[in-house]
């Protein structure tokens, strides 16, 4: 048994060889972990393909308006595909606890915390090429519309470049908030309906709570803040929804005014600090 | 080298492992043996950082686990089948794993020969049958070329062949210096391939001692069978010579405190023709269930006929 073994000697010693876990590499193993499932670039079809059906149907719908402008159904295909990216966010955080692949995982990369950054960068990376062509397809889907109105499609003027922009910073956020609940949560419908609840129906809700409302008349009140639509903003759905809002437009009402920046602010504070919840426990937890 | 050091883990109220203590080293295979919930896996998962000690501690080539600076390099790791995500390909898998440690792809496709994968290799693992797991686990195992290697299980619903395999694959790395630590259920195969065996029940050390010392310890070892046409004459004839004598199976005495020469001589002066004749050697598997303590219930004639 021992002649067809090499002496250990003759083999380089196999720390030298390639060395440990750096931040790099695990960003490249959590890039093939990710492009390696199916349901990725499941979820990416859907995304692409329900928001360019929407924004067609919508800009469609509109054009017969004598006040048609061809950008603002841009962003409607998103109210229905940002799920998309929310899925894929909950599937990839919570895929690794739901199968024990975290097992393998944690024994290669010790100290945790590396591999939920990892998997943020290559979301990140993912979402946004996701989130580019999401929006090509949208800017195609609202084409057939403007044709028929022949008017021009103006892309690059006034507000049109931020909402582009915004949209792809909602999938974006939309996927890193769906990582953070999937890693918070472990398991993949708990932490999808906790997701749905927290930026799908809690925006709804407060929005409705925190409209002032009608005078006597009927007429709207004039742009006042209310509690309710102070607490609003500081939520990750309201956030969210902030993103494609023209920064001019003057919010909703009830709501401090913070424009799409504003949102987006709000999102990246609340994917941070749910991130961060999320690697503290990965470090103190045992992981059965 | 592993060392476990008085290693305790309680989960609120349930001791998994309760003060255990074993090395074990390199150029050996030490087999882990344990009935299930023993906390063989416990100890496994600890050990490679996956939970911590309630106290008591484990070190890898005299570090923790978590300051290893290249883990797959210094261990290799096979836990249950479950520890790879089911929709991914066993080579994107062992890819993504090398990928970690800068490992290249060459490496990968050793492996996957190695352990006799490439059929499967594009196929998803959630498709597996549980052998294929477990190569694909020892796939995993070997990719860093570790000094050490913490097996659970591995020859878990294995085919004969794939039994063969590991059998000799953890001689190989045992004779390359190498330290193996392996666990089972399955006493005779620790038997077959391991030089030291480490037993434990309910999360204690019951035996850390070569496969020969255990075995040389079940109460079989060194008694002498024997059949014959008048065994309660030749079992008056042991009595008075001072021999210890009992009844076994198949109407056969088993003798204790007489040599086999003593009995055929001791059989020859009652007149008693002797059948079959010859000293017993004990199995592990005996000595394993008298260290458990459940022996008493397996004593029964019939078990243990089953048992040998």
């Amino acid at each position: 048994m021992s002649a067809t073994t090499m002496p250990r000697a003759a083999r380089p010693a196999a720390g030298e060889r390639s060395g440990g876990p750096t931040f790099g590499r695990v960003v490249a193993a959590e890039w093939t972990k990710l492009t390696s499932l199916r349901s990725p670039w499941w979820t990416a079809l859907v995304t692409v393909v329900v928001a360019g059906a929407i924004s067609y149907m919508s800009a469609t719908a509109s054009s017969v308006d004598p006040g048609f402008e061809p950008t603002h159904d841009l962003s409607t295909g998103l109210m229905l595909a940002q799920l998309g990216p929310l899925v894929l966010g909950v599937l990839y955080g919570a895929g690794e606890f739901r199968t024990g692949a975290f097992r393998t995982t944690f024994t290669l990369v010790p100290r945790r915390w590396p591999v939920l950054a990892a998997q943020a960068v290559v979301l990140t990376a993912f979402t946004l090429v996701l989130g580019v062509v999401t929006v090509a397809v949208c800017v195609a889907g609202v084409v057939p519309a403007a044709a028929s109105r022949d008017m021009p499609l103006r892309l690059t003027e006034g507000e049109t470049p931020g909402v582009m922009l915004g949209m792809v910073v909602l999938l974006l956020g939309m996927a890193l908030l769906g990582l953070a609940f999937g890693a918070l949560l472990r398991r993949t419908v708990p932490a999808l309906v906790t997701a749905l609840v927290v930026l799908v129906f809690l925006p709804v809700t407060l929005m409705m709570m925190s409209d002032p409302g009608t005078d006597a008349n009927g007429m709207a009140l004039p742009h006042s803040v209310t509690p309710a639509g102070a607490i609003s903003v500081f939520t990750p759905g309201t956030g969210i929804t902030l993103l494609t809002t023209s920064a001019s437009s003057e919010g909703m009402p009830g709501t401090p005014d913070v424009g799409p920046v504003g949102g987006g602010l709000v999102v990246g504070a609340w994917v941070v600090l749910l991130l961060v919840v999320a690697g503290v426990r990965l470090r103190a937890r045992d992981a059965r | 080298m592993i060392e476990v050091e008085a290693l305790t883990k309680r989960y609120g109220s349930t001791t998994a492992v309760d003060g255990l203590t074993f090395t074990a080293r390199p150029g050996t295979v030490t087999g882990f043996l344990g009935p299930n919930g023993a906390g063989k896996s416990t100890t496994m998962r600890v050990v490679v950082g996956l939970e911590r000690p309630t106290s008591g501690s484990t070190r890898v080539d005299g570090r923790r686990y978590a300051d290893l600076p290249a883990p797959l390099h210094a261990v290799g790791v096979m836990l249950d089948a479950r520890s790879v995500h089911p929709g991914r390909t066993a080579y994107k898998h062992l890819l993504a794993m090398a990928q970690t440690h800068g490992i290249g792809k060459a490496r990968v496709n050793e492996v996957i020969a190695q352990t006799g994968l490439e059929p499967a290799a594009r196929r998803r693992a959630g498709t597996f049958s549980l052998g294929m797991g477990q190569r694909l686990g020892i796939a995993g195992a070997l990719l860093g070329d570790p000094q050490t290697l913490i097996l659970d299980e591995p020859v878990n619903g294995l085919d004969p062949d794939g039994v063969l395999w590991v059998r000799r694959l953890v001689r190989e790395l045992a004779a390359e210096g190498r330290t193996v630590l392996l666990s089972s259920h399955l006493m005779h195969e620790l038997a077959l391939c391991a030089d030291r065996v480490v037993i434990i029940g309910r999360g204690r050390l019951l035996a850390d001692a070569t496969v020969q010392d255990i075995v040389e310890r079940t109460e079989r070892a060194g008694a002498v069978r024997v059949r014959t046409t008048e065994p309660e004459a030749l079992a008056r004839e042991l009595l008075a010579t001072g021999a210890q004598v009992t009844p076994a199976e198949g109407g056969a005495l088993q003798v204790r405190g007489a040599s086999v020469d003593e009995v055929g001589t001791a059989a020859r002066r009652c007149g008693a023709t002797v059948l079959e004749l010859a000293t017993e050697s004990g199995t592990l598997e005996e000595a394993y269930l008298q260290l458990t303590g459940d022996a008493v219930e397996y004593r029964t004639a019939d078990t243990r006929g089953g048992a040998r």
